[in-house]
This record gives structure tokens, sequence and C-alpha cells, in this order.
């Protein structure tokens, strides 16, 4: 056990928000789509209604080999780390390097559950807490709850009789769907109107603990995405023209994460040609319920076109049949690119067309590398042979969409420019005869407006 | 004389005021208890006059008429124009670049494409705001459509390198010996030999970390630092201080005369 720590400091720093650590020391992110079910929880169960959890979705295909790593010996010295009582930056350093878990709350938080761990105090659960004013509002709450849960039922009730009655009575079909539609969105609207005020709900989803199975945890992500994440990566894409350029508009419904490696990647931000040698890794959040299928395509939006003194496309990357879930948000290319080379099944394989690296003439403008998520129609399986007959040169988003009937959900993207590395890079993809070549600006004439001609003189 | 017209009413108003106030025999008087203005004494003469209290003429009102700044639109819309010219010359942004154009300093809208001028505005973009923009093609229309990709020019040559694969090395043997070749790649480990590269600004100079490892080339040994190792520290100073006294009295050896500083002592324990 670690040495108990003199708390004023801690305390003081506790009282500025302690921040996440960020993703970039190698440990896996706090997702949001798992709840941590090992964790003892002091509270008492949630009162939230739990909508039928689906099962848990099959990640045996994609599951990492979960190598029981070798612990050192300098690493054991450290005692327990609990994740819900480490206290300090030290401890929660450690934490992160030997777990690779982040932990939990507010410093502030921690520092209590720590102490009073620490005095035998008795654990008194968070609805139970002595306090009036406190358990008057839950009372308040609950009651509201209750209506609420009432409305849902009559709203249930009411669906079932309107999709029993025949169409002619409700003024045709048409009427009638538009009607169910209204319902149905009402209905949604209601359920999470029942839990959004739970203070139990509110602390599960800002300790990054929510099920992204309720749809209470799902609404309030997608509120949180909404607020500051989704804003810069709209900019970015709009700014950078990602949405003209390649798609005529897009409406982003899903939050994406890029990464190389260890090294995340803010959309737009320059990436090293050695870095993007090898395939991002992505983290796309759907916050609709649902598993479905998703293309995955990565295109050069700005190959330098000499003879029409323009830009082209070039495809780099194509990936088709991709599960995705609010629950299951990894796509880790890299993996699915080795269990593409183990697999035997052409039909099982989900890279179309192979990574190449991103590579930029000396001298040519920087290249835009648009990341772009496209949902499957129907959450059908694409067919990976025709997919993978696209051509790499002149490539045509567009076009490509409408012949899949693909919808795009959402985009990010990096930029590559010319490099010290970028040589090396450019002879290992097999383009040994494009290093020399530099592009330069061409000299533009003058007007010839000031000419003196024959009659001035 | 007076008009029967306008001495109608006085007589009317004669013999209404005839049972208040005496008659009056003065025709005026009578005219003013008419109008009901009746006042006791004779008015003064009310006569203002307006001064200058701010000079009209002069430098007070700062020159008003200045020579022209020839402002305005300097290319027409549909014009031909290439990279750098100015379009259009302002004060303040009556006009803001659209496609292919930027500010210059003073607001004044030039092109860094050529292609055709045109003058045009973008609801899309900012409801009030006109725009300048040049138009790549002639049979372009700005503003562009906002579900088309932009259209585009490279406006850059393709030039072929002779020397291929990396960057050009001078290695220049550090013994002085001359032999200053460019070489393709160094091959040779030569550890006392310095790799100059062309840096930034066109010169030739070795790498940061090239540098940063000089002394490790070199086998410079260096004692190890220990922390809280006092009397090392205390004799390094004293060394130091001696070395800059010994320093000062080189420097003051020329000098003659002159009155004698104080010599502010350190205290040499």
């Amino acid at each position: 056990m670690a040495p108990v720590t003199p708390s004023i400091r801690h305390f003081s720093l506790c009282l500025r928000c302690v921040r996440q650590l960020p993703t970039a020391n190698g440990t896996p992110r706090r997702t949001l789509s798992t709840s941590a079910a090992a964790r003892e929880e002091v509270q008492t169960q949630p009162s939230t209604p739990a909508p039928p959890v689906p099962p848990p979705s099959d990640d045996t295909t994609l599951t990492p080999s979960t190598t029981s790593q070798v612990i050192p010996d300098f690493m054991q010295k450290w005692g327990t780390l609990d994740p819900q009582t480490v206290e300090n930056k030290k401890q929660e350093r450690r934490l992160l390097r030997r777990e690779h878990v982040q932990p939990v709350g507010s410093r502030r938080r921690r520092a209590v559950l720590r102490r009073s761990a620490l005095q035998k105090a008795t654990e008194v659960p968070f609805e139970q807490l002595p306090y009036q004013c406190f358990q008057e509002a839950r009372k308040f709450l609950l009651e509201d709850r209750q209506e609420k849960i009432k409305d849902i039922e009559t709203q249930q009730l009411r669906i079932r009789n309107l999709m029993d009655q025949d169409p002619a009575v409700s003024g045709g079909p048409a009427a009638k769907e538009s009607r169910l539609r209204s319902m149905r969105k009402h209905f949604n609207e209601l359920i999470i109107l029942a839990d959004i005020n739970d203070p139990v709900v509110k602390r599960k989803f800002e300790d990054g603990q929510g099920d992204m199975n309720k749809p209470i945890y799902r609404y309030l992500a997608d509120q949180k995405w909404r607020q500051y994440k989704r804003l810069v990566l709209e900019q970015r894409l709009t700014q950078m023209n990602v949405v003209p350029d390649l798609l005529p508009t897009l409406d982003i419904v899903a939050d994406i994460d890029l990464g190389f490696g260890r090294k995340s990647v803010a959309p737009g931000d320059f990436v090293l040609s050695t870095i993007s040698e090898k395939m991002p890794r992505l983290n796309v959040q759907i916050f609709t319920p649902g598993e479905r299928l998703v293309t995955i395509l990565v295109v050069d939006a700005d190959v330098p076109d000499l003879e029409s003194d323009s830009f082209t496309y070039r495809c780099h990357f194509v990936a088709s049949n991709i599960p995705l879930s609010p629950t299951r948000t990894s796509i880790p290319l890299q993996r699915i690119a080795q269990e593409d080379a183990k697999s035997e099944d052409v039909s099982a394989k989900k890279i179309a067309i192979p990574w190449v690296s991103p590579w930029a003439h000396k001298g040519a403008p920087y290249h835009r590398l648009a990341i772009l998520v496209f949902e499957q129609k129907d959450a059908q399986p694409l067919d990976i042979t025709k997919v993978g007959k696209t051509k790499r040169e002149n490539f045509n988003v567009r076009s490509f969409v409408d012949k899949h009937k693909l919808s795009a959900i959402t985009a990010t993207l990096f930029r590559t420019q010319w490099d010290e590395s970028m040589a090396g890079v450019m002879e290992r993809a097999g383009l040994k005869d494009q290093i020399a070549v530099e592009l330069k600006r061409r000299r533009v004439e003058p007007l010839p407006h000031k000419r003196r001609t024959e009659r001035m003189r | 004389m007076l008009l029967p017209r306008i001495l109608a009413p006085v007589c009317a108003s004669l013999q209404a005021t005839s049972k208040l106030a005496a008659p009056s025999k003065h025709v005026l008087d009578a005219l003013r208890a008419a109008n009901g203005t009746i006042t006791s004494a004779p008015t003064l003469a009310l006569t203002s006059i307006r001064h200058a209290s701010h000079q009209s003429q002069g430098r007070a009102n700062g020159a008003k008429d200045g020579p022209g700044k020839r402002l305005g639109a300097k290319k027409s819309g549909g014009e031909f124009v290439i990279p750098g010219n100015i379009i259009f010359r302002q004060r303040g942004t009556a006009w803001f670049p659209g496609e292919n154009c930027k500010f210059g300093r003073d607001h004044c809208i030039y092109a860094v494409e050529s292609g055709y001028v045109r003058y045009y505005r973008d609801p899309n973009l900012h409801p009030k705001r006109q725009y300048i923009g040049v138009a790549l093609e002639k049979d372009h229309n700005l503003p562009y459509a906002t579900t088309r990709a932009k259209p585009r020019r490279l406006g850059m040559v393709a030039v072929v390198n002779e020397v291929d694969a990396g960057d050009v090395r001078v290695v220049v043997p550090v013994d002085g010996s001359e032999g200053v070749g460019v070489e393709g790649g160094v091959k040779e480990k030569d550890k006392t030999a310095k790799v100059l590269t062309m840096g930034r600004g066109y010169a030739y100079r070795e790498a940061n970390w090239q540098i940063g490892r000089t002394a490790e080339r070199m086998n410079v040994q260096v004692k190890q630092f220990v922390p809280g190792d006092r009397w090392t520290a205390w004799k390094r100073s004293q060394a130091r201080i001696q070395a800059n006294e010994e320093k000062k009295k080189l420097r003051n050896a020329g000098k003659k005369g002159g009155a004698k500083k104080k010599q502010v002592r350190r205290n040499v324990a």
C-alpha cells in the first residue's frame, strides 16, 4: 500500500478540475462504450429501467490477443492501485502505466473515498446520504420519473393500437406512417426524459462508465460530442474543402478519432511520412442503436495533374464490411489487415484495396488525405472482389458512393507534404522514379499593357 | 385713412370695450385692443446680432479638398488578370476578396490566379457582402456551386533534380588537410570527420546533434557531477575567482595613474 500522503496540498490541487490524461501515453482511453463491470460500486444499483440489453457483441473476430504481460519487479513494488482511490499524480501515472486504467472521477472524490476507507468509516450509499434537502429533491425527481414511466407506457399502448389500425381508418398508409413516426419520436424523447435528471446516471456518465447500449448514455454522449468536438471537425472539413471536393454534402453523425500507432492526430494535422506509412487506427462512435457494416475510404484529394494543370484524386485504401455498433467502436486497420492475410476465404476479407503510404512531391502544395466512413445500405455486405476492382488513379468518390449505395456518416482528414523522410518512404513504396521530381512554380508572363507600339512613338 | 373694412372691427371693438375702458381716442390703441395684445409699456428695441463663434475660413476647418486618391476599380468585370494585379482600390471594405483574390495591406483587392474578374454576391457566405473574384475560365460564373468540387489550378512545372536520393553532403576532414569533396552519401565511418549538410540558410554546417556529440567524439572526459559535493564546488569557485582577479590585473597593468578604485573584496575563507 502506498504511504498515507499529506492531504492539504493534494486538496488544493484537486480544487482545480482534474483533467483526464491524454491518450498519447499509449493507454487505451476510457471510452463510453464499455462499462466497467469489474469495479466494485459503492452506490446501490441505479434506478434506471434498463431497457433490454442486447447480447454482448461478439468481438471474437477482432479481440486483441490479450497476452498476459509479465509485470516487472519494480512495478510490483508499487502495491495495489485502485482506480477509485488513487489520489496523487504519481499514483495515477503508475496506475496508467501498470494497469492501463484511467482513474475514476475527480481527484477530490478519490481522496475522500480513500480517506473514508482509511478511517474505516461506514460507506453510506449515494442515494441514502443523510441530507434533508438532497432527499427531498430525490423524492421530487422520483415522482417525476414515475410520471414519465406512465407516459411511456401509454405511448407504447397508443403506438401498438395505431399499428393494429386499418390504414383506411387512419387516413391512408402515408398518414399512418407519418403519425407513427412522430409517435415513436415522442416515445424516444420520453425515454430520455425519464432518466435525464437522475444523479446516478449523470455521475456514471461523467465517470465514463455509461453503457452505450442504453439510450440515455447515448444521448448524453451525443450531446457532449456536439458541443465541441463535432464543431471542430465540421469546421476543419469545410475549411479544408473536403465537403465540396469529395462529397457534395456531409451530415456528421458519428464521432471519429484518428491515430497512428500511439499518436492521436487532430483533424487536419500534418503527419510525418514515416508515421503515415503504417495504416491508421480509427475509433468511430455512433450514437444510434444497432449493428451495421461500414466502408472505410482513404482518398488523397490533391494529386497534382501536370497535363491538365489541375488536381486529381487517388484512392489510398478501401476496406468494407467492417462491423460497427455503439459498443463496438474500434477499427484497428492494422489488425484487420493481419487477419485478412491469414484468412484463406476471399469473400471473408475486408480490405479491398490495400494501404499505400501517402506521398507528396517536393515543392508540391500539401496533400489532404480524407478518411471517409460510409454506412452500407441495409447493413448488407459488399462484394470485396468487386470493390477491389476500383482504380486507384483518377478516383472519383461520388461515383464510388453511387455505385455501392453508400451513405457517409463521418469523415476526418490529415495532411501530408514533402519532408526529410519522404524519399525513403517513396522508395519503399516503389516510387523511386518520383523522388527526384520537384514541382516549381510556373513563371507567369506579365500582361502586355505597357508595350510601346509604332503608333505611340 | 383707414379703409372701412379695417374700420369695421375697430368700431366693434370700440363698442365692446367702451364699457370696460374709457374710449380711446387713438386708433392704434384700439387696434391693439382688438388684437388682444394690450401692453402697458411701449416695447423696447430687441435687435440681436449673432457673432461668429467659430472661424469659418482658414485652417481651423481642415483641408477639405485634397488631391484625389485614385480609388476605385482598376479592372472591370470580365477583364483578364494575372497574379498580383490590383483589381480594386478602396478605403475600408466596400468589396471583399472572393475566389482567387486577397486583401492587400490597404484593403485593395488583388488577384492570386490568372483569370477573369467577376464582381458578385455570395449569400451563402455572407448575406450583405459584395465580393470580387477571379474565375479561372472565361465561361465560369461566380460563386461556384457549393456541392461541386471547386476548380483549381496547379500552376507548377515538374523539374527533375540531377542529384538524386537525398541531400548533398560535404565531407571535411577535421585535421585540416584539403579535400573538401561532395559526395552522394558518407560511407566510411570516420568518426573524426565533420559532415557538413546544407542547412536552412544555404550554409554548410554540422547538424545540431553532431555538435552536441562533439565532446564524445573527441573523447573528452568530464568529472562526474556529485550533487551536494560542496568541497569541489568551493574549490572550483575559488579557482574561478582567482582567475578573474588575474585577468583584472592584466587588464589594469597597461593603465597608469588614475585614482585607485576601492576594491571590493570577496570574502575568501
